[in-house]
């Protein structure tokens, strides 16, 4: 009789899993291994490590994706999705990273042909192990055709990842309860990497994707939950490398897209507009915005230093179908993406990488750790 | 032995009007008798061998009507036949748009399609022991037929509903046809109050075969197993009530699945089903 009770209970369980997932403040993240990860190829050899941060737009390259973009496109086709995601793994290849950061990976959604791209990534790089924090994942999303969904933020590494933990960040305040229930919750994923401890310290990769398209101060307090999540790391004397999508821009930028990322038929900047700004092209929604990312730049070591974060050849983004005029794309017009470590990256080693603008409407930015000596 | 045969006569007599509601067995509604549901579909009893049901509710979006006839009883069971027609092109384009309610992406114009479904069932009574409408014996119900959809034009696969009860029951236009089988079993309980099991098993053979890449999509979801639980409370032969719970057991695009329906999104809970249903006789 305990064990009918117990099937029928299990059953009851898993088959009422959540519609849509919602995450405690503090959970534990998914965990994949590479098919033919080999423990024995990556040991760490104490020299400098690779750090890679890229939001990859699950797979779709510049596909006009309506989300995001002045598309109207929503479900890429499965031959596209492939071939994009084979350039992804060829670009990560070529890196040579030893960690990656990744935003906007999908994980068996139906927008992407229901490829878990962590998997695939781990299948089809060096990279041997992931860890994966989903930021939107739902049996069906009843909007636009977009359906079956889970796509988050990743870690991958040469080297096992350990006591992984996803922190789950605040949700905007700007939307319907129903809107928010069916929105993305946006989170930081942390790992500890045992293999790259230097000289008794932790050794720690930290991966974020910030709100896009809050208007209200959501992306401040998700920048100061991450610096949170970074002082508490530092003060218990571990060590991070870190970065992401944060969707701010440097200090000093210009701070208002509005005009460059206007669709056809759209009305901002006009004293009818409503908003007056397009959500997620503006970055003075609160007082202090434009300095969001100061605190971050005058405590940590930055991949892009001060004195050239505002360049053009480190831009990381444009969106998708920005256009310079009907026959040029805008490959990419400001900083969205950062590197961080409380260590040091070896002196003129970030770069962004802006050659894989087809691949996203984000470019990787990469850098390299110098080792902490003893 | 005067009040058990009285006895078996009246719960023979109530039974078997009751036993016309079944909308899953062989036996068709008595003449002139029509039924319809929330959620059940309008059935009529056009003559002793033939009941004509459709689901009034949909049929303007998704034109739908069912023929069941009766056949030679074949080793003791009560036999008929079952022939389905359903166009969902209309209900599916209405689907396919843009913002809230969306299921479909609205870049994708769906072509015409038609389905057919031809049924064979198969009911009889087991273990009547005292009389065929007893207490003690159970109706047997059992079901097998296939599906067919015919679509007229392009069918692109991502257009697809990857919902339980959803996408097995769209499948046969992506796969173009279908097997589903199926096996139901009531009780009384009461003179008023009855239960219902059923299982039903959807296949979609070969599903896999027509993804284009299957590297990236190597489960398309070829079968879907169902399973529903009601009790029945039959008020009078005009009116009853049913509640319970339907499982369903699949495996879909993205992998294996299960869920207990209906289940309410934003509540994050399961609810029992409530059914009424109501019927009546046209006079002669």
């Amino acid at each position: 009789m305990k064990r009918v009770i117990s099937i029928t209970g299990i059953f009851l369980i898993l088959a009422c899993d959540p519609f849509v997932t919602e995450f405690p403040d503090s959970s534990d993240p998914v965990m994949l291994k590479a098919a033919n990860a080999s423990d024995i190829t990556y040991v760490y050899d104490s020299l400098a490590i690779k750090v890679v941060t890229w939001n990859i737009r699950f797979g779709i390259g510049r596909f006009p994706f309506f989300g995001d973009s002045c598309g109207d496109s929503v479900i890429a086709d499965d031959r596209s999705v492939e071939a994009n995601m084979a350039a992804i793994a060829d670009a990560i290849n070529a890196l040579d990273a030893d960690i990656v950061l990744l935003q906007e990976v999908d994980l068996e959604s139906k927008r992407t042909g229901y490829l878990n791209q962590v998997q695939y990534l781990l299948d089809n790089t060096y990279l041997n192990y992931g860890s994966y924090a989903s930021m939107w994942e739902a049996d069906y999303i009843p909007s636009d055709g977009v359906g079956r969904i889970n796509t988050g933020n990743a870690i991958l590494s040469k080297y096992e990842l350990t006591d992984a933990e996803r922190i789950q960040l605040r949700l905007r305040t700007d939307q319907s309860d129903l809107i928010q229930y069916f929105w993305l919750r946006r989170n930081i994923i942390k790992a500890k990497i045992p293999a790259l401890s230097q000289s008794g310290k932790d050794f720690f990769a930290v991966n974020i994707h910030a709100t896009a398209f809050a208007t209200d101060d959501t992306k401040e307090q998700h920048i100061n939950k991450y610096i949170e999540v970074l002082g508490n790391i530092d003060a218990g004397g571990g060590i991070f490398v870190t970065g992401g999508d944060l969707n701010s821009v440097p200090p000093g930028s210009v701070i208002d897209f509005c005009e460059s990322d206007m669709c056809v038929n759209d009305n901002f900047h006009t004293e009818n507009a409503d908003p007056y700004h397009k959500e997620g092209s503006y970055f003075e929604n609160f007082s202090g915005e434009p300095d969001l990312l100061v605190p971050l730049y005058d405590t940590y070591d930055a991949a892009i230093d001060t004195a050239s974060y505002n360049l053009p050849e480190h831009f990381t983004h444009a969106p998708s179908t920005s256009m310079i005029d009907d026959t040029t794309v805008t490959m990419y017009d400001r900083k969205l993406d950062y590197l961080f470590t409380n260590g040091t990256w070896d002196s003129g080693s970030g770069s962004t990488d802006q050659s894989a603008w087809e691949l996203s409407d984000h470019m990787p930015v990469s850098a390299t750790f110098m080792p902490v000596g003893d | 032995m005067k009040k058990i045969i009285l006895l078996c006569v009246f719960n023979g007599l109530l039974l078997a009007e009751t036993k016309s509601w079944d909308s899953h067995s062989a036996y068709l509604l008595p003449q002139k008798r029509w039924e319809v549901g929330l959620f059940q579909p309008f059935r009529f009893g056009y003559s002793e061998t033939i009941e004509y049901s459709t689901f009034p509710l949909w049929f303007f979006v998704m034109p739908n009507a069912s023929i069941k006839r009766i056949e030679s009883d074949m080793a003791g069971f009560n036999t008929a036949s079952r022939f389905k027609l359903v166009y969902p092109t209309p209900l599916l384009n209405m689907l396919a748009r843009a913002k809230t309610g969306g299921m479909i992406d609205p870049n994708f114009q769906m072509p015409p399609m038609l389905g057919l479904s031809a049924s064979w069932l198969m009911s009889k009574t087991i273990f009547p022991f005292v009389s065929p409408y007893s207490l003690i014996g159970l109706d047997l119900t059992l079901t097998g037929g296939l599906d067919l959809g015919i679509t007229l034009g392009d069918l692109d696969p991502r257009s697809n509903i990857d919902l339980p009860l959803v996408y097995h029951r769209l499948g046969i236009f992506y796969n173009k046809w279908g097997i589903h089988t199926g096996l139901d079993v009531q009780k009384n309980l009461t003179e008023k109050i009855r239960v219902l099991v059923d299982l039903d098993l959807r296949l979609l053979p070969g599903l896999a075969d027509i993804q284009i890449n299957p590297d990236l999509a190597k489960l398309m979801g070829d079968y879907s197993l169902e399973h529903k639980l009601l009790l029945i409370w039959n008020k009078s032969d005009r009116f009853r009530i049913m509640t319970g719970y339907k499982f369903v057991k699949g495996t879909y695009p993205y992998g294996s699945d299960m869920r207990l329906l209906p289940y309410i999104p934003m509540m994050e809970k399961w609810v029992p089903i409530i059914e009424l249903q109501w019927a009546g006789k046209r006079a002669k």
